[in-house]
């Protein structure tokens, strides 16, 4: 039970985080939120006994990719400047779209509630592999590499961050005055 | 801890693996070319991108017949799965790599556009296009459908700082990657419902899945849907293709439009058969949108580039036909596959033209710029006539026998109102291919054509291969539904 409540409250830290991210009018403040949402997400992941998973979210999104985040803002002198509202034309139409979407998810969620927890009703849904869920580094690194399991898409990984890579430098080089 | 032999097959997962690692290594060679040596290897490394997709289409090719897979996981299914499917649908992605290197080369150089990164990254993206079609598990497709986009984000951002190709990338990553949302939901509601992302394992539990699976199944298809642009999640797709060089364009309309579709046909058909009832008729309503709209906006497109952005949509709606009646009629797959194929060289001959009469970066593009085309070069005049009526679908074209095939497999599926809105919406389609027709053997205008010889070569190829489809479509159907068969068979065996 006291699980329970403290995971609710993290997931209401998160999304009233989330919500300053998207509402407010600077953006240096925005990016701060942001990386506070993250801190909450990393803490549903230890809730939800990811272990590994918490220190990737803490070590990737908050101490690499907020961080970039917020240096980019401060580099960019219009963007600390401006207090423009975040909103577009359309928050009522956003609204409805995101409240709708919610509800169809939150209804289908509640049909299946014979299976709560996942694994738990008879018929399919066995629960994966607890050794995995579990956050045993060692495994989960295992399994990255064992032809049997996903060394495919690690290395398909490996080449689309790639690809990535190029592509971000490719945008961001100067271009030559042959090209412009 | 004992010693295994790894359960992979090196041969089976080549034809993506040379592409990919084709990339990398010209990536490499470029490091160690001096500056002074710079201008030559931009010179070659068209060629040489060409020389790594012709190995990885003699290995495909050398494929052909073959059913099994690799990379088998501890429950044993495979992570990859090599069947004719497959192997048809790399052979498509080969042939666009090939034909866009062709039709590029002297684009690219005109237009002070030619960086070698360009030929690498596509090769990446090809890469991304063979694994959809060979991916046999969620987590993989996911990765290959990036593999196969961000490449393409990059190159539709070619010509920058020109504001429309900023333009275009910036749409195109955006929607890219809210389209990857929903196909991440998808795949972890279907997983939520399953427990696997094996797509054998999701067609064993599905049955079980409940509301859960159907919405996976659903944003699963939403996300598919976005690739393929289809309506009503086609909004990006007009303003891409109209800002991204032209060959990017090209590339795109045929290389991610199968890329999506064959992901698609192997999750429906492989892992997704017993929600059949469900996607099947939703897929046939998303048809019909898509094929109103694209060919009814299509209609008032001044600009060649736009319209024939439109037409990819519409096309993407007759493809989807046969993708709703492959559940009932078990000419469905085939008559896609067969489809595709022939879309590939109208599409692509039409984007040769395209380029040919295309100035600058994007300018050119406008419909005024085709009058009087047959008086300055008939040859390509005719060709381009031939794609039009093949697009619109007369006879006797490849676009006429994919359109054949597709209403037939529609008629055997009892999807006759669907059938009808195929038919009509051709009919409404000839109006804008025919009146490029028009402008140019009716009208007077003048401007240079640029035709080297690579892009000529590529036009009468193209013509080559959509006449022989529409004079003798039998054998290519027939090859199309030996490749189709084994993607069902594998839902019979389980």
């Amino acid at each position: 039970m006291i699980e329970q409540i403290i995971f609710i409250v993290i997931s209401l830290f998160t999304l009233m985080m989330g919500w300053i991210v998207v509402s407010n009018n600077n953006l240096f403040h925005a990016a701060l939120a942001l990386m506070a949402s993250f801190l909450g997400v990393a803490g549903l992941y230890v809730m939800l006994d990811a272990g590994f998973l918490a220190m990737a979210q803490l070590l990737v999104y908050i101490g690499a990719i907020s961080i970039l985040i917020i240096f980019a803002i401060m580099l960019t002198r219009r963007m600390m400047q401006t207090e423009e509202s975040p909103f577009n034309s359309q928050p009522g139409l956003a609204g409805i779209t995101a409240v709708s979407v919610f509800a169809v998810i939150a209804f289908i969620f509640w049909q299946m509630r014979e299976f709560w927890p996942l694994g738990a009703g008879e018929g399919a849904m066995p629960p994966a592999d607890k050794s995995i869920i579990l956050g045993s580094v060692a495994k989960l690194g295992e399994y990255f590499v064992s032809p049997d399991a996903f060394v495919l898409p690690f290395e398909v990984a490996s080449v689309m961050l790639l690809a990535a890579l190029i592509g971000s430098i490719w945008v961001a080089w100067p271009k030559t005055e042959d090209e412009s | 801890m004992e010693f295994q032999v790894p359960t992979i097959n090196i041969l089976l997962i080549a034809p993506a693996a040379i592409v990919a690692g084709w990339g990398v290594l010209l990536m490499l060679i470029e490091l160690f070319i001096s500056d002074e040596a710079q201008e030559q290897w931009r010179q070659i490394v068209p060629g040489l991108a060409l020389v790594g997709l012709a190995l990885a289409f003699i290995q495909t090719v050398g494929l052909w017949g073959y059913d099994g897979g690799t990379f088998i996981l501890a429950d044993g299914h495979p992570m990859i799965v090599v069947d004719n499917f497959a192997t048809f649908l790399n052979i498509i992605f080969l042939l666009t790599g090939a034909l866009t290197i062709f039709i590029s080369v002297d684009f690219l150089r005109r237009t002070g556009l030619e960086r070698p990164e360009f030929y690498m990254l596509m090769l990446f993206s090809i890469s991304g296009m063979m694994l959809m079609g060979m991916a046999n598990d969620l987590i993989l497709v996911f990765l290959a459908l990036e593999l196969l986009s961000i490449p393409l984000y990059i190159m539709s951002g070619l010509a920058w700082p020109r504001t429309d190709s900023e333009e275009s990338a910036m749409k195109y990553f955006l929607l890219g990657a809210f389209s990857s949302g929903f196909l991440v939901y998808g795949i972890a509601l279907t997983y939520g419902a399953t427990g696997t992302t094996q797509l054998p394992g999701v067609m064993a539990g599905i049955a079980n899945g409940g509301s859960l699976a159907l919405a996976g199944a659903a944003l699963l298809l939403v996300g598919f849907a976005f690739k393929v642009a289809a309506v009503p999640f086609h909004m990006w797709t007009p303003d891409v293709y109209q800002g991204a060089p032209t060959a990017v364009t090209a590339f795109m309309s045929v290389g991610a439009k199968v890329g999506g579709f064959a992901a698609m046909l192997r999750i429906l058909i492989i892992a997704l058969p017993g929600l059949g009832d469900v996607w099947a008729p939703a897929l046939a309503v998303l048809s019909a949108l898509t094929l109103i709209v694209g060919n009814v906006v299509a209609l008032v497109q001044p600009n060649i580039k736009r319209m024939l952005a439109y037409s990819s949509i519409a096309h993407a709606g007759y493809i989807l036909i046969a993708v709703a009646s492959a559940p009932a009629s078990p000419d469905g797959v085939s008559a896609a596959l067969f489809y595709m194929f022939a879309y590939l060289f109208s599409n692509m001959g039409a984007f040769a033209v395209v380029i040919a009469i295309e100035r600058k970066t994007n300018e050119g593009v406008m419909l005024d710029d085709y009058k009087g085309l047959a008086k300055r070069h008939l040859g390509l005049a005719l060709a381009m006539a031939f794609f039009m009526l093949s697009l619109t679908g007369v006879p006797p074209t490849g676009g006429f026998s994919g359109k054949f095939f597709v209403f037939k497999a529609a008629i055997e599926a009892n999807l006759i109102w669907l059938t009808i809105v195929g038919v009509i919406t051709s009919a409404i389609s000839g109006y804008y291919y025919l009146r490029v027709v028009y402008t140019m053997f009716m009208q007077d205008g003048d401007g240079e054509v640029a035709a080297p010889e690579a892009l000529k070569w590529t036009v009468g190829f193209a013509v080559l291969v959509t006449a022989v489809l529409g004079f003798i479509p039998g054998p290519w159907f027939d090859i199309a539904r030996q490749a189709a068969l084994q993607g069902m068979q594998m839902v019979a065996g389980g």
